[in-house]
């Protein structure tokens, strides 16, 4: 008798506990029926998914050879598989291990299946696009800029004055520019960099825009993470005689990383969603190629059904790359407590 | 010997990166050769010969390049200015209710913060313009005719109307960081010890009451650095005024590079806007830090 009232003293502890609060909660349950009524509606009634389902193969490959759709679905697929096993945690431990260098891994793959040789027949940048397009430039600025990032941290917490100096100068520059003018830059000016007569494609450049970019980011939460590693340790492996680049390689570094790896996968989120500025430098990834199928007169002002299509894709992507990100915080604090 | 070590190390690293840049400048100046360009910031005072449909001072096509930027600048700041207030509005009561007592509030925020954030700004800018403000047919009035008209021109508020481009900036911008200000205030709050809040529940105190007079005060130096770091944000991500066809410091960049042909004097000018925008910023921040720190610990 007791535990049935229990469930409806909760439901009025937490909604109706007064006047206010029973208004509040009364409004929030009408609105929200009224809006997901009407949007259910929406979607199966008024919505027009050609827009989508027509173009499913530009959305995923952008326009890539008809004939090799296999090799960045494929790619895609990997991604899929590879998110899905960090989350779900393997229970053999060999795989467990190997899950960083799989990861580290993932960027060259893309590569190689996307621009071909050795035996695969090459496709130009310019035939990559949509999602595939979107997740080459995660992945590729993400495992470049990560090795910067980190060697700029180290810097700018460096004893020689020079080092310092400049790496800081670098870190604020950077983080005080705006992302967009950064890419400008690697479209337009980069090129004016150059000798005479070297080119570098469009998906390259930008891929080095992000990379100088976002180094700057990581390297300040790669700080973060060095900072908190206690002076102790620093001095533990001077007493053990190691020389500093063994202290900071074997000891300081790794629990860095370590502290550092929630924000680093934040700022992997953060780069994924920055990648669609791209569509408006002129690269077609998953939302440029959105914009140009909304500009096709067959498709024209089916804004809403194309916007919520391609949220709901960065919102699959970016959300797993949050729970992964949760996921290992979780993970390591339990590491922390068996010791 | 360490001593000198030392010194070899930085002499070295030095060097390289002069030389670096000292062969990106060569070529750089090839190139600029090559194209029969050359580097000048003459055409600053060129007429600009482009119209502006938003600008605060008065302009013309036939001023020049430079006040084109500035009004730009202006453009820019006032953007910022007004999403950064409706930000921290939307972000302090999606914070509070987040972690409030109605379990409904607090799923309802920690919905609409999963979904903003987990979405790209510019797809959602681009949602906002071609679809919330363009998208609409015909003028939805407000009960009392005057006070507030919405169509697809834009807004109509007490008499000052807000262009179609400059609401969706403004919705657009203040919605995405007022996700990520609501985590920011939530953090704060969180961090303040649960005694609090059951010492002055004791004492009698209503909850609002407490809140505002007791937690807050002491949350908000754990709020004020995260806030910073957001304005910041606003700042730069406001350049993606582009997509919407709003003429912010960067559109207007964009355009003289285009007419000009000379990118580099442009970006140096954009680079520098940006450094003076951000400063004005953190030192605002940093005045507002200390004002606040002052008046919370008078001893």
């Amino acid at each position: 008798m007791k535990n049935r009232y229990k469930p409806i003293k909760y439901i009025k502890r937490v909604a109706f506990s007064n006047k206010l609060d029973s208004i509040i909660s009364l409004t929030i349950i009408s609105f929200g029926l009224v809006f997901l009524i009407s949007l259910v509606k929406w979607v199966i009634f008024s919505a027009n998914w050609n827009v989508v389902r027509l173009n499913l193969p530009l959305f995923f490959f952008g326009s890539f050879p008809n004939d090799q759709l296999w090799r960045p679905g494929l790619w895609i697929s990997l991604f899929a598989i590879l998110s899905f096993t960090t989350l779900w945690g393997p229970p053999w431990s060999w795989l467990r291990k190997n899950l960083p260098l799989l990861w580290v891994s993932f960027a060259p793959i893309g590569v190689f299946l996307l621009a071909g040789g050795c035996g695969l027949s090459p496709v130009e940048s310019r035939n990559w696009g949509g999602l595939t397009l979107t997740i080459l430039l995660t992945s590729c600025s993400a495992i470049i800029s990560l090795p910067l990032g980190i060697a700029l941290a180290l810097g700018r917490q460096s004893a020689l004055p020079v080092v310092k100096k400049l790496s800081s100068i670098y870190i604020d520059t950077m983080r005080s520019v705006p992302l967009i003018a950064v890419l400008f830059f690697g479209q337009l000016l980069i090129p004016l960099f150059l000798p005479v007569g070297l080119e570098i494609n469009r998906v390259c450049r930008a891929i080095i825009a992000f990379t100088l970019f976002v180094s700057a980011y990581i390297a300040e939460d790669v700080r973060g993470g060095l900072q908190s590693i206690p002076r102790t340790q620093q001095e533990a492996g001077e007493v053990l005689g190691l020389h500093p680049f063994q202290i900071t390689y074997l000891i300081i570094l790794p629990q860095a990383l370590r502290i550092a790896l929630p924000s680093l996968t934040n700022q992997a989120v953060g780069l994924l969603q920055n990648t669609s500025l791209m569509a408006i430098l002129g690269l077609v990834e998953l939302l440029g190629i959105g914009r140009s199928i909304l500009a096709n007169p067959e498709f024209i002002g089916r804004y809403i059904e194309v916007y919520i299509w391609l949220a709901a894709i960065y919102w699959v992507i970016c959300t797993v790359m949050a729970l992964i990100a949760r996921h290992l915080e979780q993970q390591m604090s339990l590491e922390k407590k068996d010791l | 010997m360490k001593i000198s070590y030392k010194a070899t190390t930085q002499i070295l690293i030095a060097l390289i990166v002069i030389s670096i840049i000292c062969i990106l400048i060569n070529n750089l100046t090839v190139n600029l050769i090559k194209t029969g360009l050359g580097f000048s910031f003459g055409w600053l005072f060129r007429p600009a010969s482009f119209a502006l449909a938003e600008h605060p001072l008065p302009y013309s096509p036939s001023d020049s390049y430079a006040w084109a930027l500035f009004i730009g600048w202006l453009n820019s700041l006032k953007v910022i200015f007004y999403s950064l207030l409706l930000a921290t509005l939307i972000g302090t009561c999606v914070g509070l209710f987040r972690v409030g007592k109605n379990v409904l509030l607090r799923l309802v925020s920690a919905g609409y913060i999963a979904i903003i954030r987990q979405t790209p700004l510019l797809l959602q800018l681009m949602f906002w313009y071609f679809v919330a403000i363009l998208g609409i047919k015909g003028t939805i009035a407000s009960p009392i005719g005057s006070v507030l008209s919405i169509s697809n021109q834009g807004i109509n508020l007490l008499g000052i109307k807000l262009s179609a481009e400059f609401t969706s900036l403004l919705l657009g911008l203040s919605v995405f960081t007022s996700a990520y200000i609501a985590e920011v205030v939530r953090g704060g709050i969180n961090s303040v010890d649960k005694g609090q809040w059951e010492s002055f529940r004791s004492l009698g105190l209503k909850d609002s009451t407490g809140l505002y007079k007791i937690i807050i005060p002491q949350a908000l130096p754990a709020i004020l650095p995260g806030l910073t770091s957001q304005y910041l944000n606003l700042a730069k991500n406001s350049t993606l005024a582009i997509a919407v066809g709003y003429s912010d410091i960067y559109a207007i960049n964009d355009t003289i590079i285009n007419q000009t042909g000379r990118p580099i004097e442009g970006f140096i000018i954009l680079l520098l806007s940006f450094l003076f925008l951000n400063l004005i910023i953190s030192n605002g921040m940093e005045y507002l830090n200390t004002a606040i720190i002052r008046s919370s610990n008078p001893y």
